[in-house]
This record gives C-alpha cells, structure tokens and sequence, in this order.
C-alpha cells in the first residue's frame, strides 16, 4: 500500500482544485484559482492528473440495487426477530423470579458467614477456660487425701499392679 | 451514477401511505415519523428508498465479501430498533449512513478479517485495457467489460490507504456527496475535499508506477480474504 505519495498541487489550493474538477466552483474562488493555475505549472499538471481519475472510477460499475425483493426479505427478518424477542418475553418473569431468589439467598449466606466470623466472634478466654476445664476433667489429682473407700481401693490397686 | 430515487413517486402511493407532503426532505420526514409510530410499510419504503446505497456502503468498506447482504440487513435491523430514539431535526439518510460504518466496523472486528486484499500483479494486457479507459479510445460498453475494469480498479484502489480508496469509491462510483462523506466520516467538508484531491493523485500514481516498472504477463489478478 502507498503512503508516500506527495501531492504537487498548492496546499491552499487543492480544496478549490477538488471544487473545480466537480464543476462547483463559483465566483471570487473561480477566479483566484484561474489566475493561479495561469502560473503554477505543478497545480496544472495536478488537475489534468486528477481529471483521469474521474473518467477512470467513472468506468467501473455502482453497486447494483439488491432488488424489490430485498425490503421484503429485511421485512421479514425484523418480524422474525420480533417473534425470538417476543417468545424470550414469556419466560422473562420466571427469569427474574430466579434471580432475584437467587440473589436473597446469596445474601443471606453472607449475612450469616459475617455474623458468625465478625460480628458474634468466639472470645479467646473462654476457649482457654474451657480449654483449662476440659484438662482438670480428664487429670485426676493424685495430691489429695482420698475421699470414700472405693477412692483408697482403686489406690491399692495400682500401688500392687506397680510393683509387679 | 443512477438516480435512486426514480420510482419511489410511483411505490409510495402502492403501500397507500397517509403520505401528504411534497418535497422529497418532508416526504421521508414523514415516513420516518410513521414508521416510528409502528408503520411497517413506511418502514419498508425506507429500506427501499436507502438499500442500494446502504449496499454501496457496505460493499466500499467489506469489499466483495459474500456477508455484504447479511450486514446490510443487520444494518437495517438495527435502524428499525433505534428508530424511536432518531430526532427529527437531522437527516435520516446521514444517521442510517453512520449506523452502516459503524455496524462495518463490528462486523471486521469480530470476524477478524481485513477487507479483500490482491495480492498478485496486473497483467499485460490488463494494463493495456486499463490504458484504454484512461486515455478514452476504448470505454468499457459492454457489462463483462465493465465488470473487467471494476476488477482493475479494485486492483488499483487496493493500494490506496484505506480512507483514500473509500472515499473515492463513494464519491466518484456510489455518487456519494462530499458533504455526506462529510456527515459520514465525521470530517470537515474542507478535509474531505483536500483529501479527495490528494487521493486521486495517489490513485494515478499507483497507475503511472505500475505502467512503468515493468509488464509481467503471467501475472493474474488474485483476491482473497486475510486474517489479521
């Protein structure tokens, strides 16, 4: 593709050129670009260059029209799309229904994860008293004095089970 | 350059539109306003009226892809949907126009394709038939000849930047103004005069180039899509 290209044409002529070449241009313009092309040979040569082009695109084809059937044929495609769009419209309640159950469930997940991390939270100190509770449970306290007669049997037992 | 607007007097009294305005501004004005209130049939003359040069459009920027005709009615889809929200007080041929390009544009974006692009050189003999238009001894009359030159200067508005060959397209073969390319492109009047000079400029260079650089006769000219 060509880019390179540089005009030899004026700068500040080349729109009264384009005018000129369309036959549209009139009056004081007309006849300050007269005067100019009488001494600029490079606008000259521009403009016979330029009239080539008209001949030359004049020469191809316009696109032809689609035909009367055409606007018909659009016609019918508006309709169809219509009817998709109407048939779309039938379950556009149940549609919005389902979401808006699906965003109050969502919602409510979230209040409850939030409540239960950040707002309800488990007190450390409590664990650890727990914690504390749980282990006197499970440890008996072997420094205390016995307090019925099974507690010395049980005693006795391991005292004699240690031995041998 | 056909005038498209020859028969619409005698179809738009068939549809038996409530049509009564004279001038052909106040007439589309017209069908534009029934087809916003829901008038189908003013909505089809509409598409009746603009479809040539819709095609024209899409085909100056898809080139000769084989979607021209599923754009331009997506294209008149479109319209018929935003139709209510269109103003009055502009032109519905430049709002149609600029609803084309932009819809153009979708389509290569989402397809991924770069208009037709030719890749092989002109033959001998193509340049020859190119050397008759331009010098005027041998016009294309027939519509195979016709056609033929139209390929030859697919060919040669191909090297062209992209604006340049659209705009000569429009201008010198759709029969486009330059105050609707204007609209259109959303440029000045001045720019698209200056632009379209310069254009036709590069056109008969790329013309001159390739007459002097050289004949190859088993060149053909080849098109095809390519992907970007």
């Amino acid at each position: 593709m060509m880019k390179n290209f540089q005009s030899t044409a004026c700068r500040e002529f080349e729109a009264s050129l384009e005018d000129y070449l369309e036959g549209e241009l009139r009056g004081p313009e007309a006849a300050k670009l007269s005067e100019h092309l009488k001494t600029c040979a490079r606008c000259r040569a521009a403009l016979d260059l330029a009239s080539l082009t008209t001949r030359l695109l004049s020469a191809g084809e316009p696109t032809a029209d689609p035909g009367p059937g055409f606007s018909r044929l659009v016609m019918a495609r508006i309709r169809l799309e219509q009817q998709r769009a109407g048939e779309k419209g039938i379950w556009l309640p149940f549609v919005s229904v389902a979401w808006r159950f699906a965003a109050a469930a969502s919602l409510t997940v979230i209040a409850l994860i939030t409540y239960t991390t950040t707002l309800h939270p488990v007190p450390q100190q409590n664990i650890a008293q727990v914690r504390g509770a749980q282990s006197r449970d499970l440890v008996t306290d072997a420094g205390g004095p016995p307090e019925s007669r099974d507690e010395i049997l049980m005693m006795m037992a391991e005292t004699n089970h240690g031995k041998h | 350059m056909p005038d498209v607007t020859k028969g619409v007097a005698a179809s738009a009294p068939a549809l038996a539109l409530p049509i009564t305005r004279s001038s052909k501004g106040e007439e589309e004005r017209e069908l534009v306003r029934l087809a916003q209130n829901g008038t189908e049939a003013a909505y089809e003359e509409l598409v009746r009226r603009h479809q040539r040069r819709v095609s024209a459009l899409v085909g100056s920027i898809l080139r000769r892809h084989e979607d021209v005709e599923d754009v331009v009615q997506q294209v008149f889809l479109k319209v018929f949907i935003s139709i209510g929200r269109f103003d009055l007080r502009a032109a519905f041929s430049t709002w149609l126009y600029k609803i084309t390009v932009n819809e153009c544009w979708d389509y290569l974006r989402k397809k991924k394709v770069r208009p037709l692009v030719y890749e092989s050189d002109l033959s001998e003999e193509q340049i020859s038939r190119l050397d008759g238009v331009v010098s005027a001894d041998h016009p294309p009359e027939s519509p195979s000849e016709r056609a033929e030159v139209k390929e030859l200067l697919d060919w040669m508005l191909e090297r062209l930047p992209e604006q340049d060959r659209q705009l000569l397209v429009l201008k010198e073969m759709e029969g486009f103004s330059v105050h609707e390319l204007a609209e259109i492109l959303n440029l000045n009047v001045n720019t698209v005069k200056v632009r379209l000079f310069r254009a036709r400029g590069r056109l008969m260079d790329v013309y001159r180039r390739r007459k002097s650089s050289g004949l190859n006769p088993d060149h053909q000219t080849t098109a095809r899509q390519r992907k970007v």
